[in-house]
């Protein structure tokens, strides 16, 4: 209790020199001419600005509250219907991993062209959710202690009585834990919405109409708000999870998309549950554009986009744009990805040598865990201009503190004896270091890099959408102005699949690895 | 005709396969406890005396032989709440208290909680624990844990009684106490009681019968009568006679 509580002051004292030293640089204009306004300048505009706030704010928290309830629906729904039918999630884990891996800002414009009024940023909030809150209900339902599962089966009772009695109960802290992660990214997608909506109301909006007027107490303000929202509804579910559960701590989302092994041995069936698996994600686009009933002309089913991209009367002009767009974004995710993670995996080891530093360090990683970073991105262009060393940081600044924070909780699960065991044979804090910490840390590095896949692209994305003026995200914005919809529809199924790709390739490589080393993945 | 024995196995055959490794876990089990008797199972770890029991509640399907319990199928004798168990870790839930756990069967049958609250009582003086009514499990001690699961198994007045080592955890002074205290109840019941252990000791003092099996595969070597009179009393753990069964099933168990 005590070691915890000169945690918590320490971690205070570090958030006040921090906002001490933010104040003092602000009210100096030392950076970038006064891109970074002092905290009390950033206030008094916030009193100044008050007026329009309420407004955006409302149709921020109107998307993003209907979204967590629909998402949250959907993926405690889905989660059951897994976790009874392992066949079920199998077929389905196409499905899901596009679901994780999409980059939000891909689909928005895609949103808007098929749904009206409110719904693109019901819609992406709702998606921001849906993996969490899925992922978080099939590992707590699957984690059903046997043995209590037995007591009821030997009572004679039903697969409804151990589903009621062992396994709702006992995944509530699971699920709860994942509510708490999906929070924050339901206000993350209504505002990412917002940035491709173009509509009038809500603080992504309100963020990219204050853009071009030079006014940087403004936006801070407007990020300030945002960051206070998502904060707040991290808080909540934090604690309401504490109270029903006491403290579990799951800060970070996980993400290993739930795998099964279905009870399916015959090879000819196995392919054939391969094939639905991947040819699902299409199936569901395929449908979502019947449904929806947008005219071709705007809404492009898969083979619309293939017909556009290779055999359309554009086709040449698109395929060379659209590869020019690729070269300009792959290498610079992959240079901000490996970054971000490089930095966080140096400083998640160091600290196992400088434990107090980092101590210090952890809530503030912790609460940029709440904060929806990317919405941040006008924030960076005021300092940082717009060159390529904007969509560097945006992406290092986004991999980076998801991939700490997965890193050093992962560590700090690494028990003690085990570093205690070369100790007493006398190695020094590298050889423990070599011996144990990195290795330890390995199947955390890969779940880091997992979650840092999609947050990479969509952070290049942004910036490029935002302020370069490259890449893909450019070539989507400008999609958008010439009306080009085939473009649009080939750029997000592009994103979404060059994601999915990677995200699988991590996956491949990671259990290749781990497998040789004889660890689990990390979850 | 008499009625059906309370258990009985014949030519239970068990394979587990997985992940590239099999087990033959059982080859070839048959055993029938008559109605009202106490048997024993003894045996080294691992060799299937847990999965024996597990077949006979129908948590687990044989790959071939027969397996009746009263008459009936497994799942059909538990669903008519004639089965009660006690596992080999105590299985509480956690989020219940002692008492709410000691509930779990009757929900499970759709018998009423609220009709039977003295019983539950009796049942929660008899193991030990009271004053503990209201603790969660993760505030007991192993041993008081397990007797949970003793009364958990005791609650539904069972035909059928089966027990996983469940006094594994407890001391050598509580063990006998609920040696004892088992003796008496299973005499009031009358119920037919499959008891798997390790004790040599309890297994003669407890059982009518005490079947000894071998692992690699799991089978069945031999089965020994226990002829002391009943009721049996705590001097019977020193008597000369005692010991003599007790030597003789410890060479039967070391292959002997
Ligand atoms: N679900 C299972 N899958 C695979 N193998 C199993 C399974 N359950 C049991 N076994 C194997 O079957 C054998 C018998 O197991 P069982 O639990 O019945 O032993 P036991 O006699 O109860 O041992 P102990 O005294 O240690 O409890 C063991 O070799 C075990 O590895
Ligand atoms: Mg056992």
């Amino acid at each position: 209790m005590a070691v915890e509580n000169s945690g918590r002051w320490r971690g205070l004292r570090t958030a006040a020199v921090l906002l001490a030293i933010w104040e003092i640089v602000g009210r100096l204009d030392l950076v970038a001419g006064g891109a970074l306004p002092g905290i009390s300048e950033i206030l008094i505009r916030l009193w100044v600005d008050w007026g329009d706030y309420p407004r955006h704010i409302w149709a921020t928290l109107y998307a993003s509250t209907i979204g967590f309830v629909i998402g949250n629906a959907l993926g405690i729904g889905a989660g059951v219907i897994f976790a009874l039918s392992p066949t079920t999630l199998r077929l389905f884990r196409g499905v899901n991993i596009a679901a994780f891996a999409l980059p939000p800002i891909a689909i928005a414009p895609i949103l808007v062209l098929t749904l009206s009024g409110m719904a693109p940023r019901i819609a992406l909030a709702a998606l921001g959710v849906y993996f969490v809150t899925m992922t978080a209900t099939v590992i707590g339902l699957s984690q059903a202690d046997s043995r209590a599962t037995d007591v009821i089966r030997a009572y004679g009772g039903t697969r409804w009585d151990i589903l009621r009695r062992v396994q709702f109960r006992g995944a509530l802290p699971s699920i709860l834990a994942g509510l708490r992660v999906a929070a924050p990214n339901a206000v993350l997608g209504a505002i990412l919405a917002e940035f491709g909506g173009g509509g009038r109301w809500g603080l992504g909006a309100y963020l990219l109409g204050s853009l071009g007027r030079g006014e940087p107490d403004r936006l801070w303000g407007i990020g300030l708000v945002a960051t206070v929202i998502a904060g707040l509804s991290y808080a909540v579910f934090a604690l309401l999870a504490n109270r029903t559960i006491g403290a579990t701590r799951a800060v970070t989302l996980n993400t290993a998309v739930p795998d099964a092994t279905p009870l399916v041995t015959h090879p000819a069936k196995q392919i054939a549950l391969t094939l639905v698996t991947i040819a699902l994600p299409f199936l569901v686009w395929w449908t979502f554009i019947k449904v929806t009933g947008v005219p071709d002309l705007i809404s492009k089913t898969p083979l619309g986009v293939v017909d556009y991209i290779f055999f359309g009367p554009t086709a040449e002009s698109a395929q060379k744009r659209l590869l020019a767009a690729l070269a300009e974004t792959l290498p610079i995710t992959f240079l901000g990805m490996a970054a971000g993670l490089g930095f966080a995996f140096l400083l998640a080891i160091s600290s196992r040598l400088f434990p107090r530093a980092i101590e210090a360090f952890m809530p503030v990683a912790l609460v940029t865990q709440t904060m929806p970073l990317v919405a941040l991105t006008p924030l960076l262009v005021l300092i940082l201009g717009r060159g390529t060393t904007l969509t560097l940081w945006v992406t290092i600044s986004v991999t980076f503190f998801p991939a700490f924070v997965t890193l050093a909780q992962g560590l700090a699960l690494v028990p003690r004896s085990a570093e205690d065991l070369p100790r007493a044979y006398g190695a020094g804090r590298w050889t423990e270091m070599r011996m144990v910490t990195i290795p330890a840390s390995l199947p955390y590095l890969f779940a880091a890099t997992r979650l840092t896949v999609p947050r990479a692209l969509l952070g290049v994305m942004i910036a490029e959408w935002l302020a370069t003026g490259k890449g893909l995200g450019n070539l989507l914005n400008q999609s958008r102005g010439f009306l080009d919809y085939g473009m649009i529809w080939t750029v997000a199924a592009v994103s979404v699949l060059l994601s999915v790709l990677f995200y699988q390739a991590v996956v491949i490589v990671e259990r290749r690895v781990l497998r040789r080393l004889g660890m689990a993945t990390a979850e | 005709m008499s009625a059906p024995d309370g258990i009985s196995l014949s030519g239970v055959c068990k394979t587990f396969r997985g992940r590239g490794k099999i087990v033959e876990a059982l080859r070839d089990v048959t055993l029938s406890c008559p109605n009202g008797s106490f048997t024993a199972i003894i045996g080294p770890s691992g060799c299937g005396k847990s999965t024996v029991m597990r077949i006979a509640l129908g948590l687990e399907s044989a790959d071939s032989g027969e397996v009746q319990i009263a008459g009936t199928v497994p799942m059909q004798a538990a669903k008519a709440g004639k089965t009660g168990v006690a596992f080999q870790d105590a299985a509480l839930l956690p989020w219940r208290s002692v008492r709410r756990n000691i509930e779990v069967p009757l929900e499970v049958l759709g018998r009423s909680a609220a009709t039977v609250t003295a019983h539950i009582q009796n049942m929660i003086n008899l193991v030990g624990l009271k004053g503990y009514e209201n603790a969660l499990p993760g505030e007991l001690s192993g041993g008081m844990r397990q007797r949970v699961a003793i009364a958990r198994a005791l609650v539904t007045h069972p035909q059928i009684l089966f027990m996983d080592e469940p006094f594994g955890a407890l001391d050598q002074i509580l063990r006998r106490q609920m040696n004892l205290e088992l003796q008496r109840i299973w005499t009031e019941t009358g119920s037919t009681a499959l008891l798997v252990t390790h004790g040599i000791d309890e297994a003669v003092f407890l059982a009518d019968r005490v079947v000894v099996m071998h692992a690699n595969p799991g089978r069945i070597v031999d089965v020994i009568d226990i002829g002391f009179d009943r009721p049996r009393a705590p001097a019977l753990f020193s008597d000369t006679a005692f010991h003599k069964v007790c030597d003789h099933i410890a060479e039967v168990l070391h292959g002997g």
